[in-house]
């Protein structure tokens, strides 16, 4: 057995497959087809590219519903779980705010900016049947950013497992899906990478199977005098939420761990330690003083 | 629906690798209490509280308990005769009020993917007690997706007569499991498990007579009487498929069983576990049994007199049909509420090739089960 390790390019990032297999062209295909899967979801969902699934609804708003595909209902239905348990703090209407909050100058939008687009973020109001979906009005819009990259890597890992892998991993810029304990039994190593340093390792948490991801505010972020503003914003005030530095959590899939991490980074620390208890997933979490809460068990 | 069956459910409805949630890190235990009647049309009335509980603890530790007062109330029949022409079962006079009294406990100790478990159950009625232990290994393999179980386990009974007070017999029996869990997909499962039985002692019904009249000649009124040793096997095949899109679990189940009694017995059971939405599941299923005669069994006795007889019609050749449904809530807080209903009918045309028993009577029943626990 050796571990082949790919590494490619998608949804802006640097990912990575690595598969553990007696041959180095049965650890092609699975990666290959794994990697094609990632790039099907992000030319499928990219806001950024007018033919995809999110760009004609988005353009359809306030006017008639849309046809989507069992995959695409699929994804909403998880969106609108999401909503739903997290009493509306997550929000798959809530992109609207990018058009205020821009990460590359310096400036936090005023109230005026923010109450327009206030109003054009609710899930409730978006009409979702199995076959269509409907934005009410124009400019709302749906943004998968919140989970299309997590199920990404679930697709990508059940590409390697439908491929024969039985050791490996999917890591899409710092999310990741394990498919079984490594050759000789040991799980695999997951660092996580400190919200505050560079190049320096939080953690190494230990895991042979599900999904691995991590919500935190250093992916993206301005600093206005001292006070540090990042990209996850709440839908019910348009502000950057006061959170902690990074929420780690472990789950049977990534997706479901993608939002459970992204939800707690919502509610903020003390409700946002209350809710991944009650979910009962493994977690890690820097608090926004730099205090580690470790609640990872191996699995 | 607690938040994590949620989103589990939901990210479970996408074509994608989900591995299931282990047992939540913030609950350590459950408790439950069941409550069970059974009626038999004319015969017998069955009410049995069950009082259950699990809890894990030190991490590695789990200890499940429970205790069960069985109240059975009517007749039960006594005599199988011929005196009216062919042979019937005929209802003692004295009515049945017994009470059994049943409980038990089963300590686990997991090592990494390897368990074992201690368990030791006790019953008492006035004339039988039971008394047992066993020992149980698991070992999770293959990432778990395979799991192997082997166990052993020993009872000691006494049979007593509330009739025959210098009744007083011993019936001791050693059992061994083996049994294989397979994960063949991320929503099937087989699991096969077969158990052998050994036992020996007193297996004869102190209240069950034969009373055999003849033409030409005196009538024969014969004791039960069984062979000192039961020796079984039983094999059971389970299999579980969830359909996502149809919001629904099959279960499927059937087990053989023959023993050296001459008893040879089919069971299916097929069931559908569907979810109506989150809160609500409804479970429909249908059994199906059917059973040959053991070897000594006769509702006359015959001539020459046979050391070993007995006319008691559930040693016959017979089948039976059991549709059920069972209502599911899950509440607030996890709290599961369950109900179930069931008929049973069993009679001699339902037995399944050959020639079946014709004295065996129909039986008709009704049962119910009302379930209630919760997580701490």
């Amino acid at each position: 057995m050796t571990l082949h390790r790919f590494t490619f390019r998608a949804m802006a990032a640097d990912n990575e497959v690595q598969v553990h297999s007696g041959g180095a062209r049965l650890a092609e295909a699975a990666a290959a087809r794994a990697i094609a899967e990632v790039k099907r979801i992000e030319a499928k969902y990219s806001r950024y590219l007018p033919e995809s699934v999110v760009s004609r609804i988005n353009g359809a708003a306030g006017e008639g519903p849309v046809g989507i595909d069992r995959e695409t209902h699929g994804l909403l239905v998880f969106a609108g779980a999401c909503h739903e348990q997290s009493a509306g703090a997550f929000d798959a209407t809530s992109g609207v705010l990018r058009r205020a909050w821009c990460f590359e100058s310096a400036r936090v939008p005023g109230e005026a900016e923010l109450a327009p687009l206030l109003a054009l973020i609710g899930w409730a109001r978006v009409e979702l049947t199995e076959n269509t979906v409907r934005l009410p009005e124009r400019g709302m819009e749906l943004d998968f950013g919140g989970f299309g990259k997590e199920y990404a890597v679930d697709r990508a890992a059940l590409a390697l497992r439908e491929s024969g892998a039985e050791s490996a991993l999917v890591n899409l810029a710092g999310d990741l899906a394990i498919i079984g304990a490594q050759p000789d039994g040991s799980p695999w190593r997951v660092g996580l990478r400190h919200p505050r340093r560079d190049a320096m390792l939080l953690a190494t948490l230990p895991v042979t199977s599900g999904g691995v991801a991590t919500s935190g505010d250093y992916e993206r972020f301005i600093e206005v005098d001292g006070v540090r503003h990042c990209h996850i914003l709440d839908p019910r005030t348009g502000q950057s939420v006061r959170s902690f530095q990074s929420v780690t959590v472990h789950a049977g899939s990534c997706l479901v761990a993608g939002s459970a991490a992204t939800i707690a980074m919502l509610k903020g620390e003390e409700e946002g330690l209350a809710w991944l208890g009650m979910l009962g997933l493994s977690h890690l979490c820097v608090r926004a003083d730099g205090e580690l809460v470790d609640r990872f068990a191996a699995g | 629906m607690a938040a994590i069956d949620a989103l589990m459910k939901a990210a479970l409805a996408l074509p994608i690798l989900v591995v299931p949630a282990k047992a939540s890190a913030a609950e350590v235990g459950e408790v439950g209490i069941t409550l069970l009647g059974y009626k038999e049309r004319g015969l017998m009335k069955v009410t049995e509280p069950v009082l259950w509980g699990r809890a894990e603890f030190l991490d590695a530790w789990e200890v499940r308990a429970s205790a069960a007062v069985d109240i059975i109330t009517g007749a039960s029949p006594q005599l199988v005769t011929n005196a009216g022409g062919k042979p019937v079962q005929s209802i003692s006079g004295a009515s049945i009020n017994d009470r059994r009294n049943t409980g038990d406990v089963r300590l686990t100790r997991r090592f990494g993917d390897f368990s074992l478990s201690a368990s030791r159950a006790l019953s008492k009625e006035k004339d039988y007690h039971s008394k047992s232990f066993g020992l149980e290994a698991r070992w999770d393999l293959n990432q778990r997706n395979t799991t192997l179980v082997a166990g052993y386990g020993a009872s000691n009974d006494r049979v007593l007569s509330s009739d025959d007070a210098s009744l007083h017999q011993r019936r001791d029996t050693r059992e061994y499991l083996f049994g294989v869990t397979q994960l063949l997909s991320p929503t099937a499962l087989v699991q096969s498990t077969l158990s052998v039985s050994r036992g020996r002692g007193w297996y004869n019904d102190p209240y069950k007579l034969t009373f055999t009249f003849f033409a030409d000649g005196p009538p024969i009124l014969m004791a039960d009487r069984r062979p000192d040793h039961r020796d079984s096997y039983a094999w059971l095949t389970r299999y579980r498929r969830h359909f996502p899109e149809a919001h629904g679990t099959l279960q499927v189940d059937y087990r053989y069983y023959r023993d050296d009694w001459g008893i040879r017995a089919h069971t299916l059971e097929v069931a559908w576990q569907h979810a109506l939405d989150e809160r609500w599941a409804v479970r429909p299923a249908f059994r199906y049994y059917t059973q040959d005669a053991a070897d000594f069994y006769s509702p006359t006795v015959p001539r020459p007199q046979p050391a070993i007889l007995a006319s008691d019609q559930r040693l016959g050749s017979w089948g039976g049909v059991s549709p059920s449904l069972r209502i599911i809530a899950k509440l607030e807080g996890g709290v599961t509420v369950e109900g179930t209903v069931g008929y049973v009918h069993n009679a001699r045309n339902l037995h399944l090739g050959g020639s079946s028993s014709e004295a065996f009577e129909t039986l008709r029943a009704v049962y119910g089960i009302v379930g209630i626990s919760r997580p701490f």
